[in-house]
């Protein structure tokens, strides 16, 4: 019977569903019987069918493919049926028989009084642990091939069938269920479920055991029926992968070794070989500037476009070492001489802030890491952006004081080590700003960072800029402010204020950006 | 009725496409002929050299010469993009590929309008996903979800139509603050309630990687909307696309699905937090009912997926199903041949893997031995993965176990009634030679999709037992034994009826052969697109209206003509040659003509 409606599955442009009346019914043959009000209807479609097909066979079997379409449908229908029941005079293959032919449910009463098939029935006492099914799909379906427990239900009658195989037999869906309870349980609607059923074998055909016209149908029934108690399972542990860690951990200490011996480099050397060796090392320096921030916690994972970040970088750094005895010398007349790359020249060279800076790499990338870190340890709990937001913000505040806390440690120890007045101002203002401005690009976000450096270099190199064009002749005025600045700080007020205000404004701008979740949703990507 | 001579006088109307006398001939082909172009969309597939379903499409292509193919491929990984392409056909007009693996931020930043028209959007579509189920198909409310999807999918396709950008603000925090809302708010669904917040960001990286299509370039008049149809290789993200140039430019789309995306999706994505499982499956749920609304036309490869579709919504008026097609040529040999090698035979063929429970195979071949003591059994195939490998090394345990080895008297050197093989071994050579060496082909799966191992039995014109699941029964029809699953004891009686009746499986095999060649040949399946192509170009033409440069509409900007067959714009002579070559002018070149007619069922069917 369901031969008959699957065998023309509306084709089009085949002869068959051209011939084939009534198209979208007949491919739903047997889903039809089978919601037709439960089982005597179809169990008496099926022996119908047998009969008459079996008639069919005798005498229109034979000669069928050749003919059209009509009668190819009889031919399917005879040998459908057939297949089980060429044999069929014998009772133990009658219990057989209506199987083969496609065992929606036909089987009922044959089956129940068909000995042979009695000694399967007591099958599901096996079964029944369903522990079966979780090494092997074998026999799954056990309990249910005997169908005839379906119809019995359906009209009252339980006596009919031996005791052992009644516990699962009560409720099919049931057993389908707890064979089938991760599924169940996992799927967030019916048609998960249709599919997992699918994946497993189950059809349209397996369905009607269940008395369900199809898969979808079952479905909606077993997630119906699965026991939501509300509770949301917990959250996974993420656990952090320090395996790569080692490879930033070393890198960030490269720079202030390299600086270290820079510095010592320039005090040991004279006149030419000093220009040399500070070259060389300014060269090394970079390059393991370049490296440490290439991986780890302080790298970007896309190329972003930072050109212009890091020209202005390098001008703030070199400000930080020559500028302010640039402008002290400037505002006094001078300078009369190239920097030397003695502290004590006529335009001086602080090399303390640089050492300090670079050493910082090591810290700066630590606290990014805890940042990052304990940021999406905050992800993985908080249930919505507002929280997160706001657990995060005390976090940002305190990674970045524990940054400066230790910028400053390394920049007064840098200060005693060359004897250097410790430019403490400065060098804290110059370091939060750069962190911070790093702390932005690496979470994506390239476009404040690069407005505020620039902007703070364009006020440094303004600064000096007006203090020479004021000597020219009637353009005195334009020295007025930073000489008022200069007497009020000192030379270094220019460096600190303009550091000062543009880490004060990616502060700010920080404390809304990297709260946000989606700051932190790319660096999860990327791991 | 007046018979009377026609007053007028006659007057020669000079035709535009004057040929000389030799070469005028008759128009022969069908009335309803044009040339289509269509945009042929794929996903991870077809120019691709390691695509999906790239063989199919590639005997569509070169079956319908007389169209002309735009190629739209989205590539799925770099890897897939530097393997290269397949050799294309000349009727492949140009190939189009775009990345769906990365995106590029083009770094366009919304202004406040921009924003909210975003927020906005972007909120309707991830409250359309938290309200509701794709299960339950109909229904008003149903339908209206369905619509806010739509609306909001479009809206979004405008938007980065209108200002680009789409790529990151579909990463910002506007994105996932607007999806947070869309969660919390009242008649969400209790699953997607519980989103936190690293589901949230993952549901909203998995929308921006979905939606990615909709940043193309595609939609504008030189591209997709300079097409007649556009022809989807699959659902999900290569529907996408036609989707988009329906609604941009009016263009029908036609959507082949042989395996249901949405039902892949739901198979492959189980280990993701229930939150996230819903509304993904719930944004895929509801783009392939877009998908299937908006939809000229849908083929699903069988039943099963025809099921599946219905379900999601595709009206039945919309649905054809068209099987996909195999090549026959080799199996011919085999299928004519009337004689049998060895009668006592049963034949499996196929991947070993635990899905084709051969351990119940051999349970069945045990009782056939019971019955027919000389009947022998061959396993052919390989298997898959670690997993077939110690599934079939376990199945020639069982074997060895059950069947003792046995020789035909004291002196001879026996063998097992089981035998192990694959292709291209000494024994069969090729594929063809596996089916004529047995009698009968039996295929015992308890999961299958589309047989196809079965066909080619059909093909070869064997009778065949085959289990009852996925398409088997759609399959076969009448021309085959069918058997439950699970059931040796079944499948062994059904062998043994056919083992003790040559007549009838000598009948079957004729059917199932006349039956294959009928359905599942290479020249069905190109039949049957070729007309739902011009099928579809009737009835749902594109209309284009061509402004002229003072914005008034040109008159006759896109002729009929444009849908003449063959390309009668190009110039004459090399247009000539190639007449001369093919034996035949362009535009009567007919359809595809099916190999075999319908019904002409070899000699056994009269036996």
């Amino acid at each position: 019977m369901s031969e008959v409606g699957l065998d023309r599955p509306g084709t089009p442009g085949t002869p068959d569903a051209a011939e084939g009346s009534g198209a979208p019914e007949g491919g739903r043959g047997a889903e039809v019987f089978g919601d037709g009000s439960g089982k005597s209807s179809v169990s008496g479609e099926g022996c119908g069918d047998i009969e008459a097909t079996g008639g069919s066979k005798a005498t229109g079997g034979p000669e069928v493919p050749g003919a059209s379409g009509a009668s190819r449908d009889s031919e399917v229908s005879g040998e459908a049926a057939v297949s089980g029941g060429s044999d069929a005079p014998g009772g133990a293959e009658a219990s057989g028989e209506p199987e083969v032919s496609g065992d929606s449910g036909v089987s009922g009463e044959p089956k129940t009084s068909g000995a042979s098939e009695e000694p399967r029935a007591v099958e599901p006492d096996d079964v029944d642990p369903h522990t079966i099914d979780a090494s092997e799909h074998a026999d799954p379906y056990a309990p249910s091939a005997p169908t005839p427990r379906a119809p019995e239900i359906s009209t009252g009658g339980k006596p009919t069938v031996p005791g052992p195989a009644r516990r699962s037999a009560a409720d099919p869906v049931k057993a389908l269920m707890h064979r089938h309870r991760e599924l169940c349980a996992r799927a967030v609607d019916p048609l998960e479920i249709a599919a997992g059923l699918e994946a497993h074998g189950v059809t349209d055909r397996t369905a009607v055991r269940f008395r369900h016209r199809d898969v979808f149908s079952l479905a909606e029934e077993m997630y119906a029926r699965v026991p939501r108690d509300g509770e949301a399972p917990p959250p996974p542990t993420t656990e952090q992968t320090s395996g790569a860690r080692a490879d930033w951990a070393l890198l960030t200490l490269l720079p202030g070794a390299l600086c270290v011996a820079t510095v010592t480099g320039i005090r040991l050397t004279d006149g030419q070989s000093r220009l040399v060796a500070a070259l060389v090392g300014f060269l090394a320096v970079s390059l393991a500037v370049r490296a440490a921030l290439s991986r780890g916690p302080l790298g970007t994972s896309d190329r972003a476009p930072t050109t212009g970040t890091s020209t202005w970088t390098y001008w703030l750094l070199a400000y930080a070492t020559l500028g302010d005895g640039l402008l002290a010398a400037a505002v006094t007349g001078g300078p009369d001489a190239l920097p030397t790359g003695a502290a004590d020249a006529a335009w001086p060279m602080t090399t303390a802030p640089l050492l300090a800076l670079t050493l910082s790499c090591a810290p700066a990338a630590w606290s990014a890491h805890l940042f990052a870190a304990r940021a999406r340890r905050k992800l993985a709990v908080s249930r919505g952006l507002e929280d997160f937001a706001a657990s995060v913000r005390p976090l940002l505040l305190g990674t970045f004081a524990l940054y400066l806390c230790a910028l400053t440690a390394l920049s007064a120890l840098s200060g005693a080590a060359v004897a250097e007045p410790a430019a403490l101002p400065q060098v804290i203002a110059l370091g939060a700003l750069l962190f911070l401005a790093r702390l932005l690009t690496v979470h994506g976000f390239t476009h404040a960072p690069g407005a505020v450096l620039t902007a703070a270099a364009t006020a440094q190199a303004t600064a000096l800029a007006a203090v020479f064009a004021s000597r020219l002749p009637g353009c005195g005025f334009l020295a007025a402010p930073v000489d008022a600045l200069v007497d009020l700080w000192g030379a270094s007020g220019i460096q600190t204020l303009s550091c000062g205000l543009g880490a004060l404004a990616l502060l700010i701008h920080g404390a809304r950006k990297l709260t946000r979740a989606s700051a932190h949703a790319r660096a999860e990507d990327s791991c | 009725m007046d018979n009377r001579p026609s007053r007028h006088r006659l007057v020669r109307i000079p035709s535009s496409r004057c040929e000389p006398p030799s070469q005028r001939r008759l128009l022969i082909r069908e009335i309803g002929g044009a040339l289509v172009r269509i945009g042929l969309l794929t996903e991870g597939g077809y120019p691709y050299v390691s695509g999906d379903a790239r063989l199919w499409c590639d005997r569509l292509v070169r079956g319908l010469e007389q169209h002309e193919f735009d190629i739209y491929a989205l590539s799925r990984s770099e890897h897939q993009e530097d393997e290269g392409w397949v050799h294309l056909p000349p009727q492949v007009g140009r190939v189009i590929t775009a990345p769906l693996w990365t995106a590029e931020d083009d770094g366009v930043v919304y202004g406040r309008r921009a924003r909210r028209r975003f927020a906005e959007w972007y909120g309707a579509l991830a409250s359309a996903l938290c309200e509701g189920a794709v299960g339950d198909a109909s229904g008003e409310s149903s339908a209206a979800e369905a619509d806010r999807f739509a609306s909001a999918l479009y809206g979004l396709a405008e938007l980065a139509r209108d200002e680009g950008g789409l790529v990151g603000a579909l990463r910002s925090e506007t994105a996932v603050r607007a999806l947070e809302r869309a969660c919390r708010a009242p008649g969400a669904r209790q699953t997607a309630r519980a989103a936190r917040v690293p589901e949230l960001l993952t549901v909203a990286g998995h929308l921006e990687r979905a939606l990615r299509p909709l940043s193309l370039d595609w939609y504008e008049d030189d591209g997709l909307g300079a097409v007649d149809l556009c022809h989807a290789t699959s659902g999900g993200p290569a529907a996408l696309p036609g989707l988009l140039a329906h609604h941009f430019c009016g263009v029908p789309l036609l959507v082949t699905e042989y395996g249901v995306r949405l039902r892949t999706h739901y198979l492959a994505d189980t280990e993701s937090p229930p939150a996230v499982r819903t509304l993904l499956t719930a944004f895929h749920g509801r783009l392939a009912t877009e998908t299937y609304r908006r939809a000229a036309v849908v083929t699903p490869g069988n039943t099963h997926a025809r099921r599946w579709q219905e379900r999601c919504g595709a009206d039945r008026e919309k649905l054809r199903t068209v099987y996909p097609g195999m090549d026959a040529t080799r199996f011919t040999e085999v299928g004519e041949s009337a004689e049998c090698v060895d009668p006592d035979t049963l034949v499996w063929v196929g991947r070993v893997e635990p899905a084709k429970d051969l351990i119940s195979l051999l349970h069945a071949f045990a009782e056939v031995r019971k019955e027919e003591p000389k009947t022998r059994l061959r396993i052919v195939g390989a298997p898959t993965g670690a997993e077939g490998a110690a599934y079939l090394g376990h199945c020639k345990a069982l074997a060895a176990q059950l069947f003792p080895d046995e020789a035909e008297g004291l002196h001879a050197v026996g063998d097992n009634p089981v035998r192990f093989e694959e292709i291209g071994g000494p024994e069969v050579p090729t594929l063809a030679d596996a089916y004529a060496s047995g009698a009968v082909t039996v295929l015992s799966s308890v999961v299958e999709g589309f047989p196809i191992t079965l066909v080619e039995a059909m093909f070869c014109g064997r009778a065949t037992v085959s289990t009852d699941v996925g398409a088997v029964v759609e399959v076969i029809g009448g021309t085959g034994l069918v058997v439950p699953p699970r059931n040796p004891k079944a499948l062994a009686e059904a062998c043994v009826t056919l083992l003790r009746d040559p007549e009838r499986r000598e009948r079957l095999g004729a059917a199932a052969r006349a039956r294959a060649l009928e359905l599942f040949t290479v020249e069905q399946n190109i039949t049957a697109f070729h007309g739902i192509y011009l099928e579809i170009v009737s009835h749902t033409p594109v209309r284009r209206v061509v402004l002229d440069g003072t914005g008034e509409p040109l008159p006759f900007a896109a002729p009929a003509e444009a849908h003449v067959p063959g390309r009668w714009t190009e110039h004459r002579t090399e247009h000539g040659t190639r007449l001369a070559a093919r034996g035949g002018p362009g535009w009567a070149a007919g359809p595809p003509v099916s190999a075999t007619p319908p019904f002409a069922a070899p000699e056994g069917a009269t036996g």
